[in-house]
C-alpha cells in the first residue's frame, strides 16, 4: 500500500512539476506586450496585449507601443498614503509613468511618516507623491537615503470643521477659543458629559488632544476610523442640522462643496506636529514630493517626470471626486489625463518621451 | 449538595458586598488618581521606549543584528512568497500576467485538490475559486492564496518538527507549553508593531506574524497527536529492540498521521484568518480591499472582498479536511487504485493543457471581465446596507445609543474615574472571591505594571468594552447553546452558522458593521460578539449536553417545568463549562476589541494603530501592546482559576 500510494503521489508531482515548468518556458500572452518591437511587429498580438491590459485593469502594465522612451524606465515603487486625495494624485502619475514611459510601477499601500519613510530606505519603494508634514522627514533625509523634491503644487491646509449651518447660526463659533461656550451642543453618546471632537484616523497628522488641552477645552477627542466616517459625519450633520465638529483638509472634494465652515485657531507659528504648542492652528504647507536617491540619481525618466510633477487642488479634487462617485482609480486618473493633454505634456519634458 | 450550594450563596453574598463597596468608593472619590493620560502625552516608560525605536531604526543598517539576522530572514521570507507569487499572482516586469494565466492556476489548484482527496471536493474547491474571480477578486485572491501558502509551508517546517520533538520529549513540551499558553491568549494586533520594528512594514512582516499566529497551533496539535497514541503498538516496537528513532518513523508518526493532516487543517485556517489584519502591515491580497473599505468610503468593496475570503476559506477547510478523510478510507482494490492512477494522468494532462491555453490564449490568461460581477455585487451590497441603515436606524442609533448611555458609559466611567488603587484592590479581591489566592496575586502584580507603564486609563477603557461585550456574548451564548444542547435540530440548524463564525476573519465583519454603526465603542463590541458568540454556544451546548441524563430525567418526573430544569439542573450542573465559555468569550473579545479601534473605539487597541505610523507615538503603541498582554493575562487567570475551582462538573 505504502508503495502504490508513493507511486501515485509521484506520478501526481510530476505533472504538477511539468505543470510550472511549462508555465516558466514560453512567452505567450506575456511577450506580445513585453517589447514595443513585439508589438509594432505584430499588430493582431499588440491588440490582444492592450485588450489584455485594459482587462487586468491597474495591475497590468500597457505595451509600451506609443512610448519608445529613449532610456528604459525600470521597476519603481511607490508609496500610497491612505486618502482619497493622495490616491487621486499617486494613480495619475502612476499611469503617466507607464504609458508615456513603459515603467513598472508598483503600488505599496502604506500609512504616511515613518511608515513610508523607513520602506524608502529599505528600498521597497522610491516615492511620496504628497507629504504633509513640514520636515519631519529629517533623521532619514540625512542619513541620504531619502531627498526632498520640491512641492507638488498642492498646498494642504488642515483644520476643524463645522457643518455651515452651525456657523450661520452661530457667527462666533468659528473662532476656535469660543469653543467652550458651545460644547453642550456637541455632546453624544459617545462622549459623553463633554462634547465630541472628531478626529482624524490613526495614520493622520493630527493635534487635536493638544488644542484641547492647550484651552482647556471641554471637549473629547474620538479618533474615529476613516476619511469616509469624517465625511458621513459632516453631510449628517449638515442634513439634518446635527452639531458636528470633525478634523478635515484641504484639498478635499468634500470641503469644494461649501457646506462646512472652519473653525479657526490663532495663526500657526509650527510646522513639525511634533513641536506644535496646541496654542495655534494647523499650518498652511507646500505639500512635497519624496523620492529615494536612488530613483533620483538613477537616470530614469522617471526621475524627471517626478521632478517635474505638479497640479492644483482642483486638479486633484476633480479626480478624488471621481473615485469618490464609484469610478476605479485608474478610469479616474485616465478621465483626468485624457481631458489634460498639455498638463501631462509638461510633466513629460525631458523624460526623452514623444 | 446543600454544601456546595450554601457556599455558592455566601460567595454571592461576598460578591454584591464587594459590587456595593466598589460603587460606594468610586462614588467617593471619583475623578481622583484616574492617571488619565491625553493621547499625545507620553510617560517616561513609553518615552524611553520611543528613543530605543529611534535608536533602532537609526542603526538599522549597521547592526549586526540586523545585517546578519533580520534582514536576512526578512530577504529569505520576502523572496520566497514572492516566487510564489510570480507564478500565480504576481506579473513579472511589463508582463501582463504571472507566469500562469487565471485557467492554469484554477487546473493546478484543483489538481493539487483532486491528487490530495476527492474529485468532488477538487470540483468544489475550482467552483469556489472560480466564484472569488466572478466577484472581481482574483487578483486579490490569489495573492492571498500565495501568502496563506507561502506562511503555511514555512509554519510546518518550522511547526511539525517541534510539535514532533514536543510530542516526545517531556522537557521540551514543559518548556514550551507556557509559551503556547501565552499565544493562545495573544491579541493578534500586539505582535504587529515589534514585527515592523525588526522587518519594516512588508511582505516579511505579514508573513512572520502570520507564522507567530499559526505556528503555536501546528505545534499543540502534532503534539497532542503524538502523545495520545494507544500504547500497545509503541510497547510492541519497544520490546522488539527498536531505537527511538525507528518507533517515531515506522509506528508513532504514521499513527499519527490523521491528527497531523487536522493540525494542518488548522494551521491553514489560522494562517488565512490572519490576512486581513496582515493588510495591516503590507501584506498583498484580500485584506488590502476589506482594510481600504475601512479608510475610505467603499462598503460594497469591502463586503465583496470580505465574501471572497468566506469562500476561499470554506474552499481551504473542505480541501484540507477532505485529505483529513482520505487518509483513513483509502479504497486499496486494485481496480480502484487503477482508476485513481488514470484519473491522476487524465487530470494531470488536463491540467498542463489548461496551463498552456493560460499562456497563449487571451480568454484564458486574464479573468475575463464578461464573468466579473464585482461591481454589480458591490453596488448590491451598497444600496442594502443603506437601506438597512435608513430603515433600521431605531436600532442602528437608538439602540446603539441607549446601550451606550445606560451599559457602557456608566462601566466605563466607573473604572477609569475610580482611582486607579481603588480599582487594583477590588478586582484583586474579585479575583479572591471567585478565584483564588493565586490569581489574585498575578491580577495585582500584572495591573501594577500597567500603572507603571502609565497607560491605566486607556487599559481600562479597553477593559469596560470587553466586560460588556463579554456579558452580551455570554448571554447569547447561555441562551443559544442551552438550546443546542436540548434540542438536536436546534443544534444541527447552528452549526453551520457557527462552522462559519469560526472561520470567518475578524475584520471581516467590521467593514458592514462600521457602515451600520458608524464609528462607535458600540460598533466594536458587537463585532467582539460577532467573534467570542460561535465559540461560547459550543462550549455550553458541549456542557448542557453532558449532564448526565438521569439528572434531567430526576427533575422532569419530579415535575420540574422546562424553565425549571434548565435553571435548576442543567445550568448549574454545567457551571464548569459555562465558566470555561466566560473565559474563552473574554480571550476572544479582547482580539477583536483592540481592532476595533479602527472603526472608533479609542482604548489600547488605537494607540497600536496609531504607534504604527505615528513617530512620537511608537513607543507608547509597544507600550500599549505590552498592557493588552497584560490584561489579557489577567482576566484568562481569574476566568480559569474560577472554573477550575468549581470542580470538574459537567464535562
Amino acid at each position: 500500500m505504502m508503495r502504490t500510494a508513493r507511486k501515485t503521489a509521484g506520478l501526481a508531482t510530476a505533472f504538477g512539476a511539468l505543470a510550472v515548468v511549462l508555465a516558466a518556458c514560453g512567452g505567450g500572452v506575456n511577450s506580445a506586450s513585453s517589447s514595443s518591437e513585439a508589438a509594432a511587429s505584430a499588430p493582431a498580438a499588440s491588440a490582444a496585449a492592450s485588450a489584455a491590459a485594459s482587462a487586468a485593469g491597474s495591475a497590468a502594465a500597457s505595451p509600451a507601443a506609443s512610448a519608445a522612451a529613449a532610456v528604459p524606465c525600470g521597476d519603481w515603487g511607490v508609496a500610497m498614503n491612505n486618502w482619497v486625495g493622495y490616491t487621486a494624485s499617486a494613480e495619475v502619475l502612476t499611469q503617466v509613468a507607464k504609458q508615456k514611459l513603459g515603467c513598472n510601477i508598483t503600488q505599496t499601500k502604506l500609512d504616511e511618516a515613518n511608515v513610508s519613510y523607513d520602506a524608502m530606505e529599505a528600498g521597497s519603494v522610491d516615492l511620496i507623491i504628497e507629504d504633509w508634514g513640514g520636515g519631519r522627514w529629517k533623521d532619514w533625509v540625512d542619513r541620504g537615503a531619502i531627498q526632498e523634491v520640491g512641492s507638488d503644487g498642492n498646498i494642504g491646509l488642515i483644520g476643524m470643521y463645522v457643518p455651515k449651518w452651525m456657523a450661520e447660526k452661530y457667527p462666533d463659533i468659528t473662532d476656535g477659543t469660543n469653543l467652550n461656550k458651545y460644547a453642550d451642543l456637541f455632546k453624544t453618546a459617545e462622549s459623553g458629559d463633554k462634547g465630541a471632537w472628531y478626529e482624524g484616523p490613526p495614520g493622520y497628522t493630527t493635534i487635536g488632544q493638544k488644542i484641547i488641552d492647550a484651552y482647556g477645552l471641554n471637549f473629547k477627542a474620538i479618533n474615529v476610523g476613516s476619511e469616509q466616517a469624517l465625511i458621513d459625519l459632516m453631510e449628517k450633520g449638515q442634513k439634518d442640522q446635527k452639531a458636528a465638529l470633525a478634523y478635515f483638509w484641504e484639498p478635499h472634494y468634500y470641503l469644494a462643496n461649501d457646506t462646512v465652515a472652519r473653525v479657526n485657531f490663532p495663526a500657526n507659528d509650527w510646522s513639525d506636529a511634533k513641536k506644535a504648542s496646541g496654542k495655534t492652528d494647523y499650518p498652511k504647507t507646500d505639500l512635497m514630493k519624496l523620492a529615494t536617491t536612488k530613483l533620483m540619481e538613477s537616470g530614469s525618466p522617471f526621475a524627471a517626470l517626478v521632478k517635474n510633477w505638479q497640479w492644483t487642488n482642483a486638479d486633484q479634487n476633480s479626480v478624488a471626486l471621481d473615485i469618490q462617485n464609484g469610478a476605479t482609480p485608474t478610469e479616474a486618473a485616465q478621465k483626468w489625463i485624457d481631458a489634460n493633454p498639455d498638463k501631462v505634456a509638461a510633466w513629460l519634458q525631458g523624460t526623452g518621451a514623444a | 449538595m446543600s454544601s456546595v450550594e450554601s457556599f455558592l450563596r455566601r460567595r454571592w453574598v461576598l460578591l454584591v458586598i464587594l459590587f456595593a463597596v466598589w460603587a460606594l468608593l468610586a462614588y467617593l472619590f471619583k475623578g481622583h488618581d484616574t492617571l488619565e493620560l491625553s493621547t499625545m502625552e507620553n510617560t517616561p516608560v513609553t518615552q524611553w521606549l520611543n528613543d530605543a525605536i529611534d535608536s533602532i531604526r537609526a542603526n538599522r543598517s549597521t547592526s549586526p543584528v540586523f545585517l546578519y539576522v533580520f534582514n536576512p530572514i526578512r530577504v529569505v521570507v520576502e523572496n520566497f512568497i514572492q516566487l510564489i507569487r510570480a507564478v500565480i499572482s504576481l506579473p513579472q516586469g511589463a508582463n501582463v500576467i504571472p507566469m500562469v494565466g487565471w485557467l492554469g492556476s484554477l487546473a493546478i489548484v484543483g489538481y493539487i485538490v483532486y491528487a490530495t482527496s476527492t474529485l468532488r471536493t477538487s470540483l468544489l474547491s475550482m467552483g469556489l475559486l472560480l466564484a472569488c474571480g466572478m466577484l472581481g477578486m482574483w487578483m486579490f485572491t490569489l495573492d492571498t492564496l500565495a501568502m496563506t501558502l507561502g506562511a503555511v509551508v514555512l509554519s510546518l517546517l518550522i511547526g511539525l518538527p517541534l510539535g514532533i520533538w514536543a510530542g516526545i520529549n517531556d522537557r521540551v513540551m514543559a518548556f514550551m507549553r507556557p509559551l503556547l499558553d501565552l499565544a493562545q491568549i495573544l491579541p493578534t494586533l500586539v505582535y504587529l508593531a515589534p514585527l515592523v520594528l525588526a522587518f519594516l512594514i512588508g511582505i516579511a512582516a505579514a508573513t512572520i506574524a502570520t507564522m507567530i499566529y499559526s505556528i503555536p497551533i501546528c505545534i499543540r496539535i502534532t503534539a497532542h497527536a503524538i502523545r495520545n497514541l494507544r500504547a500497545g503498538p509503541l510497547e510492541a516496537a519497544e520490546s522488539m529492540g527498536s531505537t527511538k528513532w525507528q518507533i517515531l518513523r515506522k509506528v508513532q508518526l504514521p499513527m499519527a498521521r490523521r491528527t497531523i493532516i487536522l493540525g494542518v487543517n488548522q494551521t491553514t485556517m489560522a494562517a488565512l484568518s490572519f490576512v486581513v489584519i496582515a493588510a495591516l502591515i503590507g501584506a498583498p491580497g484580500l485584506g488590502s480591499p476589506v482594510v481600504d473599505a475601512l479608510m475610505i468610503r467603499n462598503v460594497g468593496k469591502g463586503v465583496t472582498a470580505g465574501l471572497a475570503v468566506v469562500l476561499l476559506a470554506v474552499m481551504l477547510d473542505r480541501a484540507t479536511t477532505a485529505a483529513v478523510i482520505r487518509t483513513e478510507n483509502i479504497d486499496d482494490s486494485s481496480t480502484a487504485r487503477r482508476r485513481r492512477r488514470i484519473g491522476l494522468a487524465v487530470g494531470g494532462a488536463l491540467t498542463i493543457v489548461a496551463v498552456i491555453l493560460s499562456r497563449y490564449v487571451l480568454w484564458a490568461a486574464v479573468f475575463p471581465q464578461s464573468l466579473d460581477f464585482g461591481k454589480g455585487i458591490a453596488a448590491f451590497a451598497d444600496t442594502v446596507i443603506g437601506w438597512i441603515t435608513e430603515t433600521f436606524d431605531f436600532f442602528t442609533e437608538g439602540f446603539n445609543e441607549w446601550f451606550t448611555v445606560t451599559m457602557l458609559n456608566p462601566l466605563e466611567s466607573l473604572l477609569t474615574q475610580t482611582p486607579w488603587w481603588i480599582t487594583i484592590i477590588m478586582i484583586s479581591l474579585l479575583a479572591v472571591i471567585i478565584g483564588g489566592r493565586g490569581a489574585a496575586a498575578i491580577s495585582v502584580v500584572l495591573l501594577g505594571l500597567v500603572v507603571v507603564i502609565g497607560l491605566w486609563n486607556d487599559t481600562m477603557v479597553t477593559l469596560a468594552q470587553v466586560l460588556m461585550a463579554t456579558a452580551v456574548t455570554m448571554i447569547i451564548g447561555v441562551i443559544l447553546g442551552v438550546m443546542a444542547g436540548r434540542s438536536e435540530r436546534v443544534e444541527r440548524i447552528l452549526k453551520p452558522i457557527l462552522d462559519a463564525g469560526q472561520t470567518l476573519p475578524a475584520f471581516v465583519y467590521l467593514v458592514p458593521v462600521l457602515a451600520l454603526f458608524g464609528p462607535t465603542r458600540f460598533a466594536a463590541i458587537v463585532c467582539g460578539v460577532f467573534y467570542a458568540a460561535p465559540v461560547v454556544v459550543r462550549i455550553v451546548a458541549d456542557g448542557v449536553r453532558g449532564v448526565p441524563t438521569e439528572m434531567v430525567e430526576a427533575a422532569t418526573s419530579a415535575g420540574s417545568t422546562p424553565t425549571q430544569v434548565i435553571t435548576k439542573v442543567q445550568l448549574p450542573a454545567s457551571k464548569r463549562s459555562l465558566l470555561l465559555g466566560a473565559n474563552q468569550g473574554l480571550i476572544f473579545v479582547l482580539a477583536v476589541i483592540v481592532i476595533g479601534a479602527y472603526v472608533g473605539a479609542g482604548g489600547l487597541g488605537y494607540l497600536v494603530i496609531a504607534g504604527l505610523s505615528k513617530p512620537d507615538l511608537q513607543g507608547k503603541g509597544l507600550a500599549a501592546g505590552l498592557a493588552i498582554v497584560l490584561l489579557g493575562v489577567v482576566m484568562d487567570r481569574i476566568a480559569h482559576a474560577s472554573a477550575n475551582r468549581s470542580g470538574p462538573g459537567g464535562h
